[in-house]
Parts: structure tokens; C-alpha cells; sequence
């Protein structure tokens, strides 16, 4: 899951990305609106967490500039200020939720897990596959009841195939979605990722697009 | 201290008590004159009827000492019973009650004394009337048997024959007595309801004080609307007038107070969340080289937290009137140098190049530990916002001619867009690039600081080029 976080405050910036991180999240940190704005505009993020009072540009332009463009990548306001007032303007200028300082990092991550299921359309907070299940808030994998060992890439990497699911998903975006920019990316890691998920879950379970990406079917049933 | 009704109610009814005194009592002195007087007139008009009846009689009837056995004469008797009859009828009180209570004698000048009515004493009533030197007739006063008579003789034209009528003072002293008591009694009734209407009146009178003091009873910190009682009267109209001014600058103050603690609270919640956010990282940290980064980070954060809350306490202090400063005289130089090697080592780990030019030591009036902040905030934000390499000056200048001193603070940063030069001095913005930690408090700071010292703060671009210079501007100092 990459994430576009929008932050200026240096210490909480960083705090977020590593914590975000640590959660699975990809995170891509921004500190000022125009920045977060061309970012938008140029790469593809899963959510993004703007706060609104940025230098150069307000989150509330960003926001409405996104929104403008077409974009759906859900949205997640994170501001001091809380007045019914605030939150209305972030809400209606197409915001999916609103935070207010000071939150508390498991609290941020659960919205952000329920911003990716509805934009997903699907209630089930499991992700599941055939006899495969994923647990985003655990962040565990069944095989027919019984866990299956993943590295949090592996994990990121079925995630974002099992929530695109009958999609195929281009390789830049996978790679972005495991390294954002701070990628070091050898130039085969997928391909080792995506052997390991096909070593443990089964070989047919994603399936390889030549000179374009992967994708796991949608199942049948 | 009574209530004003109750002053002015004792105060007007002791007034018109007094008055109704004096008057009473100057009436009565008047009335008891005019009594005296009106009785004399009639003791005197009594006299005279008495002279016209019986000296002529006498005369008549050659009513002398050797004649006294025709005392029996009819003419005599009937002179005598005309009297009696006169006389009984005064005693008996038919008429009007008022009427004289006369008494008479009939003397002659020898001493004798030819006739009297029948209630009189039979020494003289006024026996000085016979004395040879003082022949004049008229009034007196005399006490007979321990009761005081007003007597008024008259002799006749060749000084042969006197007559003394007399009058007991009683009846005069009772009428004067009555007219008095007259005088009194309503007076003495009208007080109380005089006071009462007062009372009332007044009550009526300070209907509009009582509605103000209910109206700014309503008021509170929260409440603090302009009393508005309808109109009011010349008298209390500056009081509601001076209330409403204050209502209105309390207002702004707390509005202010309102205003400045909500964004302080807002600005402390980015630093908390920084706190908590590396807090939980730490926690969750999977080696120790990530836990210790977070605590790390946790320590700036807090750091940075409070050196927020030193600003806002700073800030707090500085608001206008909460302490007036005391003003000395004081060299600024030494104040300079004593913050730039405080700072020094900041920019030296920054790279800057940090100068103190000028030779000028002025004097200005102002209190060392503020300005000593107005110019560490200047010079801290000039290290801040300034590149590595770049260059931060101070200097002082004093106009020889106008006596005004000017420090000048300038940078090679990034410095501020003319549109926003005067939004920058407002508590918490923060409108310069990211990655700068302040808490947007600074220029707030100098700009407190320098009004408290009537001095100036103006920015514009570093003349050399690039970057910010800010002049904090002293008026020459008052003449000692």
C-alpha cells in the first residue's frame, strides 16, 4: 500500500512515515502543498493523509485540485484544528475522513484500513481468495485455515493484487507500492517476491502478464 | 454608607423640618404679637367707651368728693346698673369666647377709688399711673393675687379722673396657645407624608440607576454586551456611556485571550502528535537502532514543545498592560554582544558567517531582559531561515541629528514577500518554506516587545541582495 503523507511538521512527518511503515504502508512524505499537488498529479498512491495548514499550498487546494482532477484515492485530513466548521469544509472539498491532532497511530492505520475497504466496495475486512484469506489489521494470511509465513513485502505485494483482483497490475506499480521513492529496487526483487507468494499459497494463484504485470483472477464463485 | 434614597430622604425632611421650625416659630412670635396687639386695641377701645359713659356722667353730675351722698341719685343708680349689666356680660362669656374679660376701675386723682366692677381687686391695677411724674396713661403689666394683668389707663382731659381697665392675660395666652397649636398640628401631621412621597419620589428618581445596575448585574466575562437601558438621564448617561466603553475593550481583550489561547492550543497539538506519533513508533520499533531514532526524535520533539510553550509564556507576559515594564537607560551594544556569542555557535554549525558592525554605542530607554529577547528571536530567525554559507548582520547606527537609534538585523535567506510582511508579525504564522522548526512566534515577540519600548519594527530586502533585513526603529530617548 503506498501512501502519500503530506505533513510540514518535521518531527511528526518523519514519526508517520516510520510508523506508517511499520504498519506495511509505503510512505511517500511530502511537506508542502505544491509539492503534494504535483505529486498527485504525476504518480499513483492507495491513500493519501493530508494536513490542511501547509506551506505553499493549502491542503484544502490540494485537496480540491485532486478532486477536480477526477482522482478517488481516498483522503484522510489530519489537522489541529477541530471545529465542526473545519471538518465540514475538509469533508465536502472531498476529504473520506478526517483526523485531529493529536491522534493515536493505531486509530490512523484502522481508518486507513477502512478508507482502502470502502474504496475497495467491499464490506468483509478479510480479504479472501479461495481457500486464501487476508487479515489487513493483523496482517496474517490463511492457507485453508493455517497461517502462512510472509514477509511484509510478500504481504504488501498480495494485498494490493488481492484488492485489484482481476486487474492487472503494472510492475512500476507494484514496485512502488514495496519501495515508493525511496526504492532501491533490484531490478528482479518482484519477481523473487512473487515467487515466494507462488511457493507458499500455489503456483497458479497469480498469474504473470508478459511485458506488463501480474494479476490474481477474480475467484468464480 | 445608607443608600442614596435613604440619604436624601433623611437629608429634605431634616431641611423642611428646620424650615417648618423656623417658620412655626416666627409664626407664632407674629401671631402672639398680633394677639397682644389686637387685644391692647381692644382693652384700649374698651377704655374709652368706659371714659364716654362715665365721665361724662361724673362731670355731669359734679362727682366730686363733696358730693359723694348723692351717690343715690336716680341718674347714678342707673349709670351703676348700666355698668353692672356691661360688666356681667363680659364675665359671663355670652358672646364669643375671645370677648374681653375686662375689668374696670374708676379713680380720682387723689386716690379714691369711685367706682369698679364687681371682679377687680380694689388697689390700683397699675398704681404707678398716679404717681405725680409719671403722669402718662397707657399700658402695663401687673400681678394682683399671683395673676397676670394687662391694664390700660386713661385719664381724662384735666387729669381729674382716671380709669383702668384690666384684662387677665389667660385668654390672650390661650388664643395664642390655640393659634399655634393650629399652626403646628398639620405640620406636624404633613411630615410623615411628605416623607413617604419623598421616598417614593426618589425611588421614582433612581429607576434608571436600579436598571443599570441590574443590566451590568447580567454582565459577565462571557456576557459583555453594551447596557442598553432605552434613554437614561443626563446624570447617569456618563456612567452608562464609560460602562459600555469598558464592556467594549474587556470584550476585545478577552476576544483576543479567546482567540490566542485556542490557536496556542491548536499549535501545541502538531508537537503532541509528534510526541505521541514517535512514542508509539518507539514501541513498535523492531531493532533497537529504529527505537532509538524514534526516542530521539522524541526528545527534539519535546524540545520543540517546550520551547513553544516558552514563547506563548512570553508572549503572555509581554501582552500590553499585563506589566509594565520599567524602562532604564541602557547601552544596547553590550545587549548585542551578549546575544550573538550565544547564538555564535548555531551559526557556526551552520556555516554562517555572523557579524556584529558598527562602531555606534547608543543609549535607549528600555528594559534589558526584553530587549535582550527582541534581539535573540531577530538573530535566531536570521540563522534559521538562512542558507549554510550565507551571511547574518547586526548592526546599530544612531542619527546624530534626530537622536534615533536603529538596529538592523539581515540575513541571506530567503526572505519575505513585500505581501506578506505584515502578516508574519500575527502569533503562529508560519508562512516561510517547510523544514524550518519555529513556532511562529518570534516576529510576535519583537513586534510585543518593541511597542512596549514605542519602537518601530519595519522589514524589507537585504539591500546587498537577497534575503531579509529587519529595522527595529527607537525614537530618540526622552530628555532626561
Amino acid at each position: 500500500m503506498r501512501v502519500l503523507l503530506v505533513e510540514d511538521d518535521p518531527i511528526l512527518g518523519q514519526g508517520l512515515k516510520v510508523g506508517l511503515g511499520q504498519a506495511g504502508y509505503t510512505v511517500d512524505w511530502l511537506e508542502d502543498g505544491a509539492s503534494a499537488d504535483a505529486a498527485l498529479q504525476d504518480e499513483t498512491f492507495d491513500l493519501v493523509v493530508l494536513d490542511l495548514g501547509l506551506p505553499r499550498m493549502p491542503g484544502l487546494d490540494v485537496l480540491n485540485h485532486l478532486r477536480r482532477r477526477g482522482d478517488e484515492v481516498p483522503v484522510l485530513i489530519l489537522t489541529a484544528r477541530d471545529a465542526v466548521g473545519d471538518r465540514v469544509a475538509g469533508l465536502d472539498a472531498g476529504a473520506d475522513d478526517y483526523l485531529v491532532k493529536p491522534f493515536d497511530l493505531d486509530e490512523l492505520t484502522a481508518r486507513l484500513r477502512a478508507l482502502q475497504r470502502r474504496h475497495a466496495g467491499r464490506p468483509d475486512p478479510l480479504l479472501e481468495h479461495g481457500e486464501i484469506v487476508l487479515d489487513p489489521a493483523a496482517r496474517r494470511v490463511t492457507l485453508r485455515g493455517e497461517p502462512v509465513n510472509l514477509s511484509q513485502s510478500e504481504f504488501s505485494l498480495l494485498q494490493v493484487l488481492l484488492e485489484n483482483a482481476g486487474r492487472v497490475l503494472p510492475r512500476t506499480r507494484l514496485e512502488e507500492t514495496l519501495y515508493g521513492w525511496d526504492g532501491e529496487a533490484e531490478s528482479n526483487s518482484l519477481e523473487v517476491f512473487i515467487h515466494h507468494l507462488r511457493k507458499k499459497l500455489g503456483a497458479d494463484l497469480i498469474r504473470t502478464v508478459r511485458g506488463v504485470g501480474y494479476v490474481i483472477e477474480r475467484p468464480t464463485s | 454608607m445608607r443608600s442614596i434614597r435613604q440619604r436624601l430622604l433623611i437629608t429634605l425632611l431634616s431641611i423642611i423640618a428646620l424650615v417648618g421650625i423656623v417658620t412655626l416659630a416666627r409664626s407664632y412670635l407674629d401671631a402672639r404679637h398680633e394677639v397682644q396687639e389686637l387685644f391692647d386695641a381692644q382693652l384700649a377701645q374698651s377704655a374709652r367707651v368706659l371714659q364716654s359713659l362715665v365721665f361724662h356722667e361724673i362731670a355731669e353730675g359734679d362727682l366730686g368728693p363733696e358730693s359723694e351722698d348723692d351717690l343715690e341719685r336716680p341718674r347714678r343708680r342707673q349709670l351703676r346698673k348700666r355698668l353692672e349689666r356691661e360688666e356681667s356680660r363680659l364675665d359671663e362669656h355670652h358672646g364669643h369666647g375671645y370677648e374681653l374679660k375686662v375689668a374696670f376701675q374708676v379713680w380720682r386723682a387723689d386716690g379714691q377709688l369711685l367706682m369698679h366692677s364687681m371682679s377687680t381687686p380694689e388697689q390700683p391695677l397699675a398704681p404707678e399711673v398716679f404717681d405725680r411724674t409719671n403722669y402718662r396713661g397707657g399700658f402695663a403689666d401687673a400681678t394682683i393675687d399671683g395673676d397676670h394683668w394687662r391694664v390700660f389707663s386713661l385719664w381724662d382731659a384735666d387729669h381729674r379722673f382716671l380709669i383702668q381697665v384690666g384684662e387677665r392675660h389667660d385668654v390672650r395666652d390661650e388664643l395664642t396657645t390655640k393659634i399655634s397649636r393650629r399652626l403646628v398640628t398639620p405640620s406636624v401631621i404633613s411630615l410623615p407624608i411628605l416623607g413617604l412621597l419623598i421616598w417614593f419620589g426618589i425611588g421614582g428618581g433612581l429607576a434608571p440607576l436600579r436598571k443599570v445596575a441590574a443590566e451590568v448585574t447580567r454582565r459577565a466575562p462571557t456576557y459583555l454586551e453594551p447596557v442598553d437601558v432605552g434613554p437614561v438621564p443626563r446624570e447617569v448617561r456618563p456612567l452608562v456611556d464609560n460602562l459600555n466603553d469598558l464592556f467594549a475593550r474587556l470584550a476585545s481583550a478577552f476576544d483576543r485571550e479567546r482567540r490566542f489561547t485556542a490557536d496556542a492550543a491548536h499549535e501545541l497539538r502538531t508537537p503532541l502528535s509528534a510526541l505521541k506519533t514517535q512514542a508509539q513508533v518507539a514501541l513498535r520499533a523492531s531493532d533497537d537502532a529504529e527505537r532509538r531514532a524514534a526516542l530521539e526524535q522524541l526528545l527534539a520533539g519535546v524540545d520543540r514543545a517546550s520551547h513553544l510553550i516558552d514563547q506563548l509564556l512570553t508572549l503572555a507576559r509581554l501582552e500590553p498592560g499585563a506589566h509594565p515594564i520599567q524602562r532604564q537607560s541602557l547601552q544596547l551594544r553590550p545587549i548585542l554582544v551578549d546575544v550573538l556569542s550565544q547564538l555564535g555557535g548555531k551559526a557556526v554549525a551552520k556555516d554562517l558567517n555572523l557579524e556584529l558592525t558598527g562602531e555606534a554605542d547608543p543609549t535607549v530607554a528600555g528594559e534589558p531582559v526584553s530587549l535582550s529577547m527582541l534581539v535573540r528571536n531577530l538573530v535566531d530567525n536570521a540563522i534559521r531561515y538562512t542558507p549554510s554559507g550565507g551571511m547574518v548582520t547586526v548592526a546599530i547606527d544612531e542619527d546624530a541629528k534626530s537622536g534615533v537609534v536603529e538596529l538592523t538585523v539581515t540575513d541571506t535567506g530567503p526572505g519575505i514577500e513585500p505581501a506578506l510582511r505584515e502578516r508574519v508579525f500575527d502569533p503562529f504564522y508560519r508562512g516561510l518554506g517547510s523544514g524550518t522548526p519555529g513556532c511562529g512566534l518570534g516576529l510576535a515577540i519583537v513586534r510585543q516587545i518593541a511597542e512596549l519600548h514605542d519602537a518601530r519594527v519595519e522589514l524589507d530586502d537585504n539591500p546587498a541582495g537577497s534575503g531579509l533585513r529587519v529595522r527595529v526603529i527607537f525614537p530618540r530617548p526622552a530628555t532626561k
